[in-house]
């Protein structure tokens, strides 16, 4: 699961001119016809930079997503909750393993990013820094997040290149389940006991900043990514993402009898867009730049499982084989 | 005999539950990422193995499986104590799962020729579930087993270590003869001996050393609720929501 | 550490600097390969990074194969796969593979792999029988090309892959019927109408 809200580095308008003009021209024509882009073909170097820093994004928000659901793995109640969120969090686990893979194929080893994961060079999705203090924030993740990451990813995996957009189709087809899965909790918290409502709506209320913040920056102030619109490696802006998000989701919400703690919310009949009081986007740096309640403990914890696993990654190294590039 | 065949189901169910429950701990946090995943899925198989065992036993007239699972206390609990122990490091967590999965795979292999069908026939649908069980820890076994000094020391020490507790898996039922008499089972000892032979054959491919089985003193008492002081803080743990309301749909 | 995770609270304190890793850390490449369905061919997945062949193996049974369905599964070290030129538009890359000028022989079999379209997966064309990668490419011309326009191909020598077993085929036995990893086991309609009726009440 993961949101927008990816970082991407300044785009200075001289940084194509060193490449080859009829190059880039048939390249931008692949991309103009629909056709996607495969490891072997030539790319321009911005392409590639930002394609690998957003996939990568992508897989440590995968990884460090397993963290905040996982934490309830031991005391979810009863079987069948107990098999699902094993399975849901074994499958961001997954989709971490598939992300890597693609953006392996660009040229950067996972060893790597997972090194700049754990130092804290690169980033991943903001949402993950906040805890799961019950059961219900637990579930509110499951569905909701999921939901605003599955619009996300159905989103880029129309984009241009190949190995992403495969690993993209796989990983959609795996979150239908955590979607249904997470409605399917939410539902049985609001028909249940008064006890459980309150659980859910105590959720809502300490989720609802930090998934408006999943999406990233407004538009307003979010930096110029035209090109890589037309490169389809953002497939859409941070506000449409969110707009998108809000019409599928509100309604199921409000459906439910809960109260969504944003008193301007609504939907404009004229424009047929969401309106909303503008999320705290301070709050939003401060969390990227290490402030939020978790941040510290996500990455001890994943710097924890590297060094437990370190003597098993030794003893099985082996000069039988040797690290390549994914083919695809 | 229902008593004799009840026994039999609940320290199979038991056994699997909190042995996929511990093994679920490691989700996420696995020493390399395909592994995190295979180690997850054969937890989730456990617990889905657990989950057909109390069903078995809730026809038999037993509550429901969620009600069996989530709310006993340690001393209903019939798991032998190598489940319950701590997660420890890998080295323990992996020779805990070639300990225990070879004996699971010989005892479901058994029963797929028990006279009690509801049981044979689980037996013969789960064999695929066991035989990737059983690879994955022969492979790794004879994978770390066999590398740097570190990781056969780690091994042979957490070998050592859970070998006392893995015989306590074969700790004699007071109804052995009565289930072998009626063809429902072939009898803990004869378990043992063929668990034997199996662990012994993948030792001898690594620079492992098996102990001497007849100086370890068997790690008993977890058939009969005598648990360690592990098992209460996991079943507290693992039912915390549920207990919240155990009335409600969760 | 104090966290609201009573799995994180077990975890051991770590002294030891973790950064830099390891250079070898990063172990070998392995391409997989899974049959979806009984008599379909088959399909490349992504990859794996195992130490060797059957670790590789065992490791991209549940990383591939644990949802959705499979009846059969192989792995191949990434530098055992032959590749042609990605081509594009109505080139053909089938075109662009040079017969080589050593005298064929039939030395081994390859398995050969077509991507028939730019984004999605390579799969299984067929078998060849041939002396060298190269060879297996000239036969694969020989024996695959037709109008459909082809963008690679893949090569591989049929010896160098970890196939699933007779036996191993039950490994996904009970696969079917893992629904609780499936959307279609979390059906909330009727609870949902129940309480929605609950509520006008």
């Amino acid at each position: 699961m993961y949101g927008g809200g990816n970082t991407f580095e300044g785009i200075k308008t001289d940084s194509l001119a060193q490449e080859d003009p009829a190059k880039l021209a048939e390249f931008e024509a692949r991309i103009e016809r629909g056709e996607k882009i495969e490891p072997s073909d030539w790319m321009p170097q911005l392409y590639r930079r930002q394609l690998i820093r957003m996939i990568e994004q992508h897989a440590h928000s995968e990884i460090i997503g397993a963290l905040p659901e996982g934490t309830w793995i031991t005391r979810a109640p009863g079987f069948k909750r107990k098999m699902a969120l094993m399975a849901k969090v074994q499958d961001e686990v997954g989709h971490a393993q598939l992300l890597y893979s693609a953006a392996e194929t660009l040229g950067k080893s996972r060893e790597q990013m997972i090194e700049d994961l754990i130092t804290g060079k690169s980033k991943y999705s903001n949402v993950f820094n906040y805890p799961t203090f019950t059961w219900a924030d637990c579930c509110f993740i499951s569905w909701l997040v999921d939901a605003g990451a599955i619009v996300n990813q159905l989103a880029n995996a129309k984009g241009s290149y190949g190995p992403y957009c495969r690993a993209l189709d796989r990983i959609c087809a795996e979150e239908s389940f955590h979607l249904k899965y997470g409605h399917h909790c939410v539902i049985y918290l609001a028909s249940g006991s008064a006890k459980q409502r309150q659980m859910f709506q105590e959720a809502l209320n300490r989720w609802w900043a930090p998934m408006m913040h999943f999406f990233g920056p407004s538009d307003k102030i979010s930096a110029h990514t035209e090109v890589l619109m037309r490169w389809k490696v953002k497939m859409g802006t941070n506000d449409e993402m969110r707009n998108q998000f809000l019409d599928m989701y509100v309604p199921k919400i409000w459906e439910l009898g809960f109260t969504i703690p944003d008193p301007n919310l609504k939907k404009n009949p004229e424009t047929g867009k969401w309106e909303y009081t503008e999320p705290d986007w301070e709050e939003f740096k401060r969390v990227i730049n290490g402030g939020g309640p978790c941040n510290k403990e996500r990455l001890e914890v994943r710097r924890i499982a590297e060094a437990r696993g370190k003597w098993v990654r030794e003893a099985l190294k082996s000069n039988k084989t040797a690290y390549v590039t994914p083919l695809a | 005999m229902t008593f004799a065949l009840k026994e039999l189901l609940y320290k199979m169910a038991d056994d699997q539950l909190i042995l996929g429950h511990r093994n679920s701990e490691w989700t996420g946090m696995g020493p390399l990422l395909e592994e995190d995943i295979a180690f997850s899925s054969m937890a989730q198989d456990k617990v889905g193995q657990s989950l057909a065992l109390y069903t078995l036993l809730h026809k038999l007239g037993e509550s429901d499986p969620d009600t069996m699972a989530f709310t006993r206390n340690a001393n209903q609990f019939h798991n032998c104590i190598l489940v319950e122990l701590p997660n420890q490091e890998y080295d323990f967590s992996l020779i805990r799962h070639f300990l225990f999965d070879t004996a699971e795979a010989l005892r479901f292999e058994a029963l797929t020729h028990s006279s009690y069908e509801p049981l044979a026939q689980l037996a013969q649908k789960i064999r695929g579930e066991l035989r990737y069980h059983t690879l994955h820890a022969n492979t790794w076994i004879k994978q770390l087993g066999t590398a740097t000094p570190e990781s056969i020391s780690r091994l042979q020490h957490s070998l050592e270590l859970a070998l006392p507790y893995a015989l306590g898996i074969f700790e004699p039922s007071p109804y052995e003869a009565e289930l072998m008499a009626a063809g429902i089972f072939e009898g803990e000892q004869a378990l043992q001996d063929k668990w034997l032979v199996r662990i012994e054959s993948i030792c001898r491919q690594t620079s492992l050393v098996l102990p001497d089985l007849k100086v370890v003193t068997p790690v008993l008492g977890g058939r009969t609720g005598k648990h360690s002081e592990h098992l209460q803080p996991l079943l507290d743990e693992m039912s915390e929501v549920f207990r919240i309301d155990p009335g409600a749909e969760w | 550490m104090n966290s609201l995770d009573p799995r994180v609270n077990r975890l051991p304190e770590i002294n030891e600097p973790v950064s830099p890793k390891a250079p070898l850390d990063q172990f070998g490449t392995f391409e997989v390969f899974v049959q979806p369905k009984e008599g379909k061919p088959f399909q490349h997945e992504g990859i794996v990074h195992a130490p060797n062949l059957e670790l590789a193996y065992v490791l991209a049974k549940e990383a591939f194969t644990r949802r959705f369905t499979c009846t059969s599964l192989y792995v191949v070290d990434t530098r055992d796969v032959f590749i042609s030129p990605m081509t594009e538009g109505d080139k053909n890359t089938y075109d662009y593979i040079q017969e080589p000028p050593e005298k064929a022989d039939i030395g081994s079999s390859f398995e050969i792999y077509h991507l028939a379209k730019r984004g999605k997966q390579h799969v299984h064309a067929g078998t060849v029988q041939a002396g060298t990668p190269q060879q297996a490419m000239a036969q694969a011309r020989q024996q695959f090309k037709t109008d459909k326009v082809i963008y690679n191909v893949w090569a591989i020598e049929t010896d160098k892959i970890r196939f699933t077993t007779a036996e191993e085929k039950e490994l996904w036995l009970t696969l079917p019927e893992k629904k609780f990893r499936d959307a279609s086991d979390y059906k909330g309609g009727d609870k949902l109408k129940e309480f929605l009726e609950k509520m006008i009440k």
